[in-house]
């Protein structure tokens, strides 16, 4: 019952022992659940939101027929591919800040004694269990016109009257830097606590400084964990709707921000279903162009360090 | 280690960006706690005076505590069935070698990687179209549906980390499969089972993102209605309302911590 076969002799032994056919059929049920779920309320939702986006009609699921008319309006109006290519630089920035930020996080958590890892892995993980929208209500309250920032700067001085800070580009960066961040510092932290640090002690005694050590010994063993964490915020970037509407309001044009509003306000189903498959589309297609290219470099990399 | 210029630059500036870092990331949600005990009608930054009130109002209002009871409802059943259902499939990739195991594994993991807008329109037509959006089935499968990786992720861990020569011990005293199950492996995995089940219900609870366009007719959950209320308006009440949702959170953090380490949550 217990022990585990080697997938190569299983298709021709099952057939032969009634014992192995009876294993197929209970690994089949305890299964069966879990896929009929994932398949049931992911796959099909989504097959039926392609379908969708090719009818022609505006409103809700009105109309049958096939058409490409919502990518070509799509694609034919410079707003939205202008609103596609800032979702996509927005993305870019924040994944870029949250590297920055996450590797000095991950690498300390990693090295840090259990006891002193504990409350900062607390604080790391919180925003990631906490409702987004009360971290969205926690920015408010830092960026609103009579809020903690204003007041600070108010006060000392640096300006005169209260600024708007709402409802600009950066304020979206910013928040939705620290909503993604906890992922960035746990995918570096999981991959740094995998590398021995004897390798970094013997890059010392070799007389690397911290920085070619980083450089050389860290970096180059961290990328996985780099990717993944990249990756992650990159697709959670480019498909946040709540930060973009409530913190960057109607000045700040995301896509996902669009997509609401198009299904909830005008509900323009397809057109919204367009939208959403040319962001899901293009995400993945982003990320596996980039792994794609990380994986490239990787390789002649580890080549020259080879020789 | 040798020192240099070049070290002494990245420690301090590593420190720096550390405090910042954990001060930002801590920051959202002290100042919802601090400013929900204001006296003063207005979101203002010093909160004014300290009371209870805005607690009082959050209780009294309908909205705001049905909202809570749906959130906590759907939560607790989404904990249980993912629960089930995680084990099952995760027992059978762990233990069990079937032609396209893979495929399954890759399939249990990718509610991840589907944007939150993408999946939450595709429920909302699929459950348009069956007629069911008054209903509490949207919330429940689609939370199911986030939760599936969180729990396959933890069981097979614990499942891949335990010790399974007790296991065959049992079986070379004649115990059955099923009792082995019973008897050793389920209380051994038992926290990362629990963990499993909160990491479902935390999912759950606090979703937002594929929640909104679940919520169309009918059951609204508490993120949802916060969503709703601060889209509109912005006063101290949401403030309370989002404390509690604080205060659940760290308990729910405080109990995995204690079951497995915080740090497993990766």
């Amino acid at each position: 019952m217990l022990t585990q076969y080697a997938p190569a002799t299983v298709k021709d032994r099952y057939v032969r022992e009634p014992l192995l056919r009876h294993r197929i059929v209970t690994a089949a049920l305890l299964l069966a659940p879990m896929v009929l779920l994932l398949v049931g309320f992911m796959v099909v939702p989504v097959l039926q939101l392609l379908r969708s986006s090719f009818l022609p009609s505006s409103h809700l699921l009105d109309g049958t027929g096939f058409s490409l008319v919502q990518y070509v309006r799509f694609f034919s109006d410079p707003y939205y591919s202008s609103v596609l290519l800032e979702t996509f630089v927005d993305g870019l920035i924040v994944s870029l800040i949250c590297l920055v930020l996450g590797f000095p996080m991950g690498y300390s958590l990693a090295r840090l004694p259990p006891l002193a890892r504990r409350w900062r892995t607390i604080i790391v993980i919180m925003p990631l269990t906490l409702s987004l929208v009360v971290i969205v209500f926690g920015w408010l309250i830092i960026l609103g016109r009579n809020g903690l920032l204003n007041s600070v700067l108010t006060s000392l001085y640096i300006v005169s009257s209260p600024k708007q800070l709402l409802f600009t580009r950066p304020a979206v960066l910013v928040v939705l830097v620290q909503q993604f961040l906890p992922f960035m510092i746990l995918s570096i932290m999981s991959v740094v606590t995998q590398i021995n640090p004897v390798l970094e002690q013997a890059a010392a005694n070799l007389r690397a400084n911290r920085f070619v050590t980083f450089r050389k010994v860290i970096v180059p063993l961290a990328v996985p964990g780099i990717l993944v964490g990249f990756n992650l915020v990159f697709v959670l970037s480019i498909s946040a709707f709540i930060t973009p509407r409530l913190i960057g309001g109607s000045r700040v044009a995301m896509l996902g921000s669009l997509i609401y509003e198009r299904m909830m306000s005008e509900l323009n189903w397809p057109s919204g279903a367009a939208m959403a498959f040319v962001l899901f589309v293009s995400g993945l297609g982003f990320t596996a162009a980039f792994n794609a290219l990380a994986a490239s470099r990787l390789i002649v990399g580890g080549r020259r360090y080879a020789l | 280690m040798r020192s240099d210029f070049t070290d002494s630059a990245m420690a301090v500036s590593g420190a720096f960006i550390r405090a910042s870092v954990y001060a930002m990331l801590a920051l959202p949600a002290i100042l919802v706690i601090v400013s929900s005990f204001t006296s003063g009608d207005t979101m203002k930054f010093p909160p004014r005076g300290f009371s209870l009130r805005w607690y009082q109002k959050a209780v009294e209002n309908e909205l705001f505590m049905s909202a809570l009871w749906t959130s906590t409802y759907v939560a607790v059943l989404v904990a249980i069935i993912a629960l089930v259902t995680g084990f099952a499939g995760a027992f059978a990739i762990n233990r069990f070698s079937f032609p396209g195991k893979t495929f399954v594994q890759g399939l249990a993991f990718s509610p991840l990687i589907v944007p939150a807008v993408v999946l939450g329109i595709g429920l909302l037509q699929l459950f348009a179209w069956l007629d069911l959006t008054q209903t509490i089935y949207p919330l429940l499968l689609g939370h199911l549906v986030l939760a599936i990786p969180y729990v396959v992720r933890t069981i097979l861990a614990s499942l891949t980390l335990h010790d399974r020569v007790l296991e065959e011990a049992a079986m070379n005293l004649r115990a059955t499969p099923l009792q082995v199950i019973r008897r050793i492996t389920l209380p051994l995995i038992l926290p990362g089972l629990l963990s499993a089940a909160i990491f479902a219900f935390v999912t759950s609870f606090g979703n937002a993102t594929v929640s909104v366009f679940l919520t169309y007719g009918g059951n609204v959950t508490l993120p949802v209605q916060i969503f709703a209320y601060v889209d509109t308006s912005y006063d101290p009440l949401v403030a309370a309302v989002s404390s509690i949702m604080i205060v659940v959170t760290l308990v729910v953090i405080w109990a995995i911590e204690r079951l497995i380490g915080a740090e497993r949550v990766a």
